[in-house]
């Protein structure tokens, strides 16, 4: 696809996803917004695992930071919150400066340990720590009703729809940067230190730089869409960025498709809701006798259950294997129309 | 001008000296050979002057500057590009992005500027594909442009290696090993490719490979290390006939006549009942049919030998007898038993032992573990000292990982470890990739002990002659099956018509030799005689193709002729 044809692509899923919340209730809307604020989680690890190669169980720390760091600049200092997205995504992409210096000399199984150990820390000690509250508004967390993200008012009714449309331009703007980028001569770079770190370092390509620059982009999307996060819920806590969201999202990045954009989208919908969906509807009777309830809990388990089947049966992810099964389709569908013309 | 100037390099691994103090110097434009038996520390001097292995003492100096401290990829950037012997190519991206990778490094672009897409960025990214297809339009690589790198032949990896490197645009070109895996003619092929780099791109080069016949025709000077130390420098014509060079080599003697083919009892093997036999074999990978209607067997007590050109099938006939790969379709009968489709531990259990190509060790373990692995296919514990008694070498290896052995040392651990499983089959798929021809000879002898012992023997191997000096029967593959099967004496004897020294020397001497020689009576195949021509020294080679050429027939009219013309 020329760069041309991509935007075309981008603009038309803006316009047709733009409107698609619209008619739902205030739950669901915020399952939209919600969707995207993880899908940059996902996003996030598309560009530092699936093009780079590099293993992280810490992307959801990398959004709390964002958040907070948001939060904290719209309370403490009065900004527009333009102003907290900005400090979020920079302290986000200087966190994640911070973890790639490890990965320089770690890989696979001791990088993802070093991770989850930093996911841990800030989850026990900085988010929910005394010490930090100057950060993290103490255990009340920050509110941010008053603010306003270029004329939008937090707390007026329309604030959802809004905040998903702005989140959705954000997403899809990010999206198309990372399909440019996996094309570009930089994306070759990263897509090389994947493949084999001793080719890439003795043909030229600098392993300090690119994988710094990977974590720490990789960061700054995550902190993009965390950043998000107090404009859609109302306030920070830190719930939503521990350790287990963390490992959700590379469980869902996994079964999506790693190594693809359009999975992140998948998967941030998949992480808003489906639990929301289940825990709304998952109560009742069955055949009139059997009452059930289906907590929060059967969405881990459905998506381990997942898991392990995608990995035995759709081995690049959800999206991978049915965009190569696609393809390979319209191609062997070309090609026999091609040939009954060449009969006829 | 000398370019690279390395000094009193010393690298040390745990306990091994590597490196011991090796000097070199490499002139602009000269190709330097580097030949040594394995272990001699090759590939380390290679890590160091690349950057990847830093030595413990010693120093480098590249046009004059040092090269301490700089990390690997500002050696890249200063003109100092090479290859791998293990293919390192990266394999998920297309062969076109293979070679851009290496420019776009050296121009750093910005990163920010490639995602948007702007507009200087479109323009570098222009320049890149095209120089990128004109490297690969020079090493005849174009219609693969647009194939996964990791999808290609193992030949043709080799060649987007070379090409990649090329990519660096290097002042200073190493090449580990680029002959690795190709048969006689990709290897001339070879030879061309590297004097058309040297002429069009302007690149010195250092070149390691166990061709010798490659490296003494292409080299202009040649070092030869052994031990971490260096033994022999001097031109290619001095070093073949170095006797310090030969002895280290090649073993005592340069080439013996095929006299210690164990006599066997012919009528003794020739009536029992086969302990192998395999009928109307198929298998594959994928939608990929690799072999078809292969029949052979193996009778208790006889080594054979499987032939055949890269790719006839020989590999993935052994994987699919011993389980690793699911037969398609056909019978395998193993000491009476039915073992088609049989899980492959199972299998190992009944007594056939497979040692893969590459080995199929595990590099952290240390040797002693290695050789206890082998009590799970007998059921009780097994004694290493039976394997040490074979392999002394390995009693002083005991404790040392696997790992850090030299390549001939890893093949011995891994015949030790068939050997203590009591097999009554052992099926060995190239067991001298990569190693020295003194190690070969010695591994070979083991086999012949093996068959003492009462143990058949498979074997898929590229050194024919050697093969078929130890072997009583052997199978030709072609294209997926078995195309002739015959004593492998009679296959030695055609084999002799070409056949010259492991160092290829006068090209005249060589062919003269040999032809005089023949005089079975046996009528030789032309078309057979060039799938056994997989490893023709290429004087010999070189010799027929110039007469071929001068006269206009194929080359194996001329041989036939000569062969003739002997027998008159």
């Amino acid at each position: 696809m020329s760069h041309l044809t991509r935007l075309l692509v981008a603009v038309a899923a803006f316009l047709v996803l733009a409107w698609i919340p619209a008619g739902l209730d205030v739950g669901l809307k915020f399952d939209a917004a919600l969707s995207l604020v993880w899908g940059f989680g996902i996003l996030s690890l598309v560009l530092l695992t699936g093009y780079v190669g590099q293993v992280s169980l810490c992307q959801a720390t990398f959004a709390g930071v964002g958040a907070y760091a948001a939060g904290m600049i719209v309370n403490t200092f009065h900004a527009g919150y333009v102003v907290g997205i900005v400090v979020g995504v920079v302290a986000a992409f200087a966190l994640g400066l911070l973890v790639g210096l490890p990965a320089l000399r770690l890989r696979g199984i001791t990088l993802a340990i070093v991770t989850l150990g930093i996911a841990l820390v800030f989850d026990k000690y900085v988010f929910q720590d005394h010490l930090f509250d100057w950060f993290t508004g103490g255990s009340a967390g920050w509110r941010v009703d008053g603010a306003d993200l270029l004329g939008l008012r937090a707390d007026s009714s329309s604030h959802l729809l809004a905040a998903y449309e702005v989140l959705l331009a954000l997403f899809i703007l990010t999206s198309l940067l990372m399909v440019n980028l996996h094309q570009s001569g930089a994306g070759r770079r990263f897509r090389a230190i994947r493949d084999s770190e001793l080719a890439a370092s003795t043909m030229g390509v600098s392993l300090t730089r690119y994988k710094l620059l990977a974590f720490g982009l990789s960061a700054a999307i995550a902190g993009l869409g965390g950043s998000f996060y107090p404009l859609v819920a109302g306030s920070v806590s830190p719930q939503p960025f521990w350790v287990f969201t963390s490992l959700q999202l590379a469980a869902i990045a996994v079964l999506m498709g790693v190594r693809y954009v359009p999975a992140a989208a998948l998967g941030g919908f998949f992480l808003a809701f489906v639990p929301d969906i289940l825990t709304r509807n998952g109560h009742g009777t069955f055949l009139g006798r059997y009452s059930y309830d289906i907590s929060y809990d059967w969405f881990s388990l459905a998506l381990g259950v997942l898991l392990i089947v995608q990995l035995i049966l759709l081995p690049d992810g959800v999206w991978g294997d049915i965009h190569t099964r696609a393809a390979k389709m319209w191609s062997g569908l070309r090609h026999r129309t091609e040939r009954q013309v060449s009969l006829a | 001008m000398t370019m690279l100037r390395v000094r009193d390099l010393y690298v040390r691994f745990g306990g091994v000296v590597a490196l011991d103090r090796v000097s070199l110097d490499l002139n602009r434009g000269e190709i330097l050979g580097l030949i040594g038996p394995n272990g001699a520390g090759k590939t380390t001097l290679f890590n160091c002057i690349s950057g990847v292995v830093s030595p413990e003492a010693g120093q480098m100096f590249f046009e004059a500057r040092s090269l301490r401290n700089a990390p690997a990829h500002e050696r890249a950037r200063r003109g100092i590009a090479r290859t791998f012997q293990n293919l390192q190519q990266w394999n998920s991206m297309t062969v076109l992005e293979n070679v851009s990778v290496p420019m776009d490094a050296l121009g750093r672009r910005s990163t920010l500027g490639d995602a948007l897409g702007n507009p200087m960025s479109m323009f570098a990214e222009r320049v890149t594909m095209e120089r990128a297809r004109a490297i690969l339009h020079v090493l005849d690589l174009g219609r693969y442009a647009d194939t996964k790198a990791g999808d290609l032949p193992a030949g043709i990896q080799r060649r987007v290696e070379i090409a990649r490197a090329l990519a660096v645009r290097p002042k200073l070109l190493l090449l580990d090993e680029p002959a690795a895996g190709l048969d006689a003619n990709e290897t001339w092929r070879l030879a061309e490719l590297l004097h058309t780099v040297r002429d069009r791109f302007h690149v010195s080069m250092l070149l390691v490979d166990h061709d010798m016949s490659l490296v003494l025709r292409v080299s202009d000077y040649v070092y030869v290390l052994d031990f971490g130390k260096l033994l022999a420098r001097g031109r290619p014509a001095d070093i073949r006939s170095d006797p310090k060079v030969i002895a280290a080599y090649l073993g005592e003697s340069t080439h013996e006549a095929s006299e210690p083919r164990a006599v066997i009892d012919e009528t003794a093997t020739g009536e029992q009942a086969p302990l192998l036999e395999v009928t109307k074999l198929a298998a594959g990978y994928g939608p990929l049919e690799v072999i078809r209607d292969v029949n052979l067997s193996v009778r208790p007590g006889e080594i054979v030998a499987c032939i055949g050109a890269n790719g006839a099938g020989k590999t993935t006939a052994l994987r699919a007898i011993s389980g690793i790969i699911r037969p398609r379709s056909g019978r395998v009968r193993f000491g009476g038993r039915d073992i088609a489709g049989r899980p492959p531990e199972h299998i190992a259990a009944l007594g056939l032992a497979h040692i893969p190509e590459g080995r199929g060790l595990f590099p952290r373990m240390n040797v002693e573990d290695t050789l206890l692995l082998a009590s799970d296919n007998t059921g009780d514990r097994v004694d290493p000292r039976v394997a040490y008694e074979a392999f002394p070498r390995l009693k002083q290896r005991r404790w040392q990982a696997v790992g850090t052995l030299s390549g001939g040392e890893q093949q011995m651990v891994a015949i030790a470890r068939a050997l203590l499983a009591r097999p009554k089959l052992v099926m060995v798929d190239e067991m001298s990739q990569g190693l020295a021809p003194t190690i070969v000879r010695q591994l070979f002898e083991m086999l012949v002990i093996l068959r003492r012992q009462g143990i058949a023997v498979l074997l898929v191997e590229q050194f024919v002659e050697s093969a078929l000096e130890i072997a009583d029967r052997a199978y030709v593959f072609e294209h997926g099956t078995v195309g002739h099967e015959a004593p492998a004496a009679d296959l030695l004897a055609d084999r002799k018509l070409i056949s010259g020294s492991y160092l290829g020397s006068a090209v005249d001497e060589a062919a003269a030799v040999p032809l005089g020689a023949n005089g079975n009576g046996h009528r030789p195949d032309v078309e057979l005689m060039e799938t056994l021509a997989l490893k023709m020294p290429a004087g010999v080679k070189r010799a027929i193709e110039e007469r071929a050429e001068r006269e206009g027939r194929p080359a194996g009219a001329v041989a036939l002729e000569l062969l003739e013309g002997a027998k008159k």
